[in-house]
């Protein structure tokens, strides 16, 4: 007996011991992703297209100088957006990328398949990092090559729900949308917002591919637009006209105003409209809620995108844009060392300070801290957070963009094409850049 | 014997010291001038002619493909369309152009209060950004709530689609470049009318010749050097429309709906930056290049008939 409860005794302080001396990598406070110091400083270019994230960013490089290698230098350059592209495409002509920059996932196959990019699985390996702390939507479109390896690094996440109007709704006096709203739900509130003798929309959805109708094409059980392997061109495919068709009826009804009445056919536009207080709910972006905070006059809130009677789903759009480095790099261990430094715990803090954009990393303490970034807004920002779980990553890539983004849009919404000519139309266009990359 | 070249080349402006010191400052005073040129105008035709004949996407090598480019010009039914386009767009807003140029030119030309302050106000849109201009015109062209639109309200046109109608979008495009040519036209056309001799309406007025005949047989045929000049140059500029296309059509149809506002030079734009296919894009330059080139000869020949150079005939 006593033999039996010493063998007890020693095989608890076994089990005691090997808890112990795993405890340091389970440790409460280890970080989701840890940074690393760097081997040997220098001197790195970075490029950034947002005004916003450069000041970020910036503050985050100049943390990881300090903490984690001191005495090199990053120059970090903002080129806006609509020039941003047409620079990298002729720097990495000339072989002059810059060491780090901003990548978004529809441009990504693009630059990875012409040999442009560093591939950093290696990095990734080494810190021991596993790439699948990212959810599949954030990471997957950057993976490339026979292994799948992941070649960024991703900054942040951004997807869509539905703003809406609360003074238009209660002047209506209808009831405010719920996550459990259905289409018909939408369509109903939207027939019953709409007045056409003040000028005044029901509804604003179909605008370009994240901001607008391919959220409901996914959302009735379709990839929008191409399949992720890039094969096949599923406009055609009947969830799709389904879902277009909708949208469509909406508009017809004159529930949604057109393509030119609103001035643009972009997610941007539709906002701005909706700010001006002509439409009621408008599709819009987790990145839209800064300037919704401190800009838009009337009171308004948010709500996940209604869910498609046919599968019973809201699934909303998700991207994720990522850092990369340039395959021509002189110093890409240093690199490769900042960009883990931008996406680990203490990279990304700065991120969920500024608010904006909600940090890629899923540390809970910093999906928290992004959301309690607008202050004490009472709106119901975790719309977005949710919105995330069950999300649909960015599958079309830049040679179909403008096809799918306006003349699609505009010849649906704005020049009265019936939904079957212009999706068929859409597709023609589309095919020939198929099974490409 | 560097320094003995140079002499020799300075030589070639004068045999005196004075003259070659002379010949040196003028070289060395338009050469920061030249290089400049050189570099960032002649390098990149030179260039445009070597890609023209390249298949290169600005990543990966350029690959030599000969006149493959050209061939698969002229059987790509966009480059047609832009053509047209293009040649639609010459033919609507230059003959309007030049003669609302010449009419506010002669308005102005005489004494009017405030002439000074209109000429201005004409030729301010010549120093505006033709971008920024097109943003407030794409605003003017807004269905519903721009100012054409409730311009035409009571006809029940306040939400035409100017903007993205296929068949409305180069009436825009062409009132832009109009709007914008005129006060560069208005000038050249002033310069011209201030060179005729006052001397001439003199005598025609006491040989008792209308208005209209002082106008048909002294102010035309003598303005007609001008009038050639701003017709060439019109010509030129009707075929690189760019910027209003860009922005009228950058928040919908992106060259107009179904390439309907696409002319040559937005053509090669986005042959260039949105397909990445620099060879083709140069192609289109080139060819872009040789019909203006052919358009202009053709009009230094046809001016013969009706270029009128008083120093020739006297």
């Amino acid at each position: 007996m006593y033999k039996k409860r010493h063998l007890i005794l020693l095989v608890i302080a076994g089990l005691l011991f090997s808890t112990f001396t795993a405890a340091p990598s389970h440790a409460q406070d280890k970080p989701t992703i840890a940074a690393a110091k760097c081997a040997a400083p220098g001197t790195l270019t970075m490029w950034v297209w947002d005004e916003v994230w450069q000041k970020t960013i910036k503050k985050s490089v100049d943390a990881w100088v300090k903490e984690y290698c001191p005495g090199a230098t990053v120059d970090v350059q903002q080129h806006p957006f609509d020039q941003y592209w047409d620079l990298a495409k002729t720097s990495a002509a000339s072989g002059d990328l810059p060491d780090v920059f901003n990548m978004s996932q529809d441009r990504f196959l693009e630059y990875a398949s012409n040999g442009a990019l560093l591939d950093l699985q290696p990095y990734w390996d080494k810190a021991a990092i596993k790439t699948d702390v990212w959810g599949s939507g954030l990471v997957n479109p950057y993976r490339y090559g026979d292994k799948n390896d992941l070649y960024a690094g991703p900054v942040n996440w951004d997807t869509v729900a539905l703003y809406y109007n609360k003074d238009l709704f209660d002047a209506a006096k209808v009831a405010y949308p719920t996550a459990a709203w259905t289409w018909d739900d939408f369509a109903k509130a939207a027939a019953a917002l709409t007045d056409s003798a003040k000028d005044q929309f029901g509804a604003l959805t179909y605008m370009e591919y994240q901001g607008g109708y391919a959220n409901w094409i996914a959302s009735n059980g379709v990839t929008p637009i191409v399949d992720a392997k890039h094969t096949q061109c599923t406009l055609t495919d009947p969830a799709s006209l389904e879902a277009l068709n909708y949208l469509k009826g909406l508009q017809d009804k004159g529930y949604m105003p057109k393509v030119s009445i609103v001035g643009g056919s972009s997610a941007d536009d539709a906002f701005n409209f909706w700010s001006s207080g002509k439409v009621a709910m408008v599709s819009g972006g987790s990145w839209k809620l800064p300037d919704a905070v401190s800009k838009v006059k009337f009171n308004w809130d948010i709500v996940q995108l209604p869910r498609s009677p046919k599968t019973g789903k809201s699934h909303a759009i998700l991207h994720a844009v990522g850092y990369v480095a340039s395959a021509k790099t002189k110093n890409p261990d240093l690199a490769a060392n900042l960009l883990q430094f931008l996406v680990s715990d203490e990279g990304q803090k700065y991120f969920a300070d500024a608010g904006g954009v909600a940090p890629a990393n899923p540390a809970p303490a910093l999906q928290k801290e992004w959301a309690d970034s607008f202050g004490n807004s009472g709106k119901n920002i975790q719309a977005f957070v949710d919105a995330t779980k069950d999300s649909q990553g960015v599958t079309p890539f830049g040679e179909i963009w403008n096809t799918m983004n306006t003349d699609l849009v505009v010849n649906i919404f704005d020049l009265g094409m019936s939904v079957e000519d212009a999706t068929k139309k859409a597709c023609d266009a589309i095919v020939p850049f198929l099974n490409k990359h | 014997m560097r320094v003995f070249a140079l002499n020799h080349f300075l030589n070639l402006f004068g045999h005196t010291p004075l003259a070659r010191r002379r010949a040196l400052w003028g070289i060395a005073l338009i050469l920061p001038n030249t290089l400049g040129l050189f570099f960032f105008f002649g390098l990149p035709i030179l260039a445009s002619f070597f890609t023209s004949l390249q298949d290169w996407n600005g990543l990966k090598p350029a690959k030599f493909v000969g006149l493959e480019n050209f061939a698969r010009l002229f059987t790509d039914s966009n480059f047609w369309q832009a053509f047209g386009n293009t040649l639609k767009l010459m033919v609507f807003s230059v003959p309007i152009g030049v003669v609302l140029a010449l009419g506010v030119a002669i308005l102005l030309n005489q004494r009017l209060p405030g002439r000074n302050i209109f000429r201005t106000l004409y030729f301010l849109p010549v120093v505006t950004s033709t971008v920024a201009a097109s943003v407030v015109w794409t605003w003017i062209f807004q269905p519903r709530y721009g100012l054409i639109g409730n311009l035409l309200a009571p006809l029940g046109l306040r939400d035409l689609q100017w903007l993205t109608r296929p068949d409305l979008i180069l009436i825009p495009v062409a009132v832009v470049t109009i709007w914008q040519r005129l006060g560069f036209d208005m000038v050249l056309f002033l310069a011209g009318l201030q060179t005729i001799p006052r001397i001439l309406y003199e005598a025609a007025i006491i040989d008792g010749a209308t208005r209209w005949q002082r106008f048909r047989s002294i102010t035309l045929p003598l303005l007609s050097p001008t009038t050639f000049l701003v017709f060439v140059l019109s010509i030129i500029n009707a075929f690189q429309i760019f910027d209003q296309v860009y922005v009228m059509t950058s928040r919908t149809t992106l060259g107009g709906a179904g390439g309907s506002a696409t002319t040559l030079a937005y053509l090669l734009y986005k042959s260039g930056f949105t397909n990445s296919e620099f060879g083709y894009a140069s192609a289109i330059a080139l060819v872009l290049f040789f019909v203006i080139l052919g358009f202009t000869v053709f009009q230094l020949r046809l001016q013969r008939r009706w270029v009128y150079y008083e120093s020739r005939e006297s």
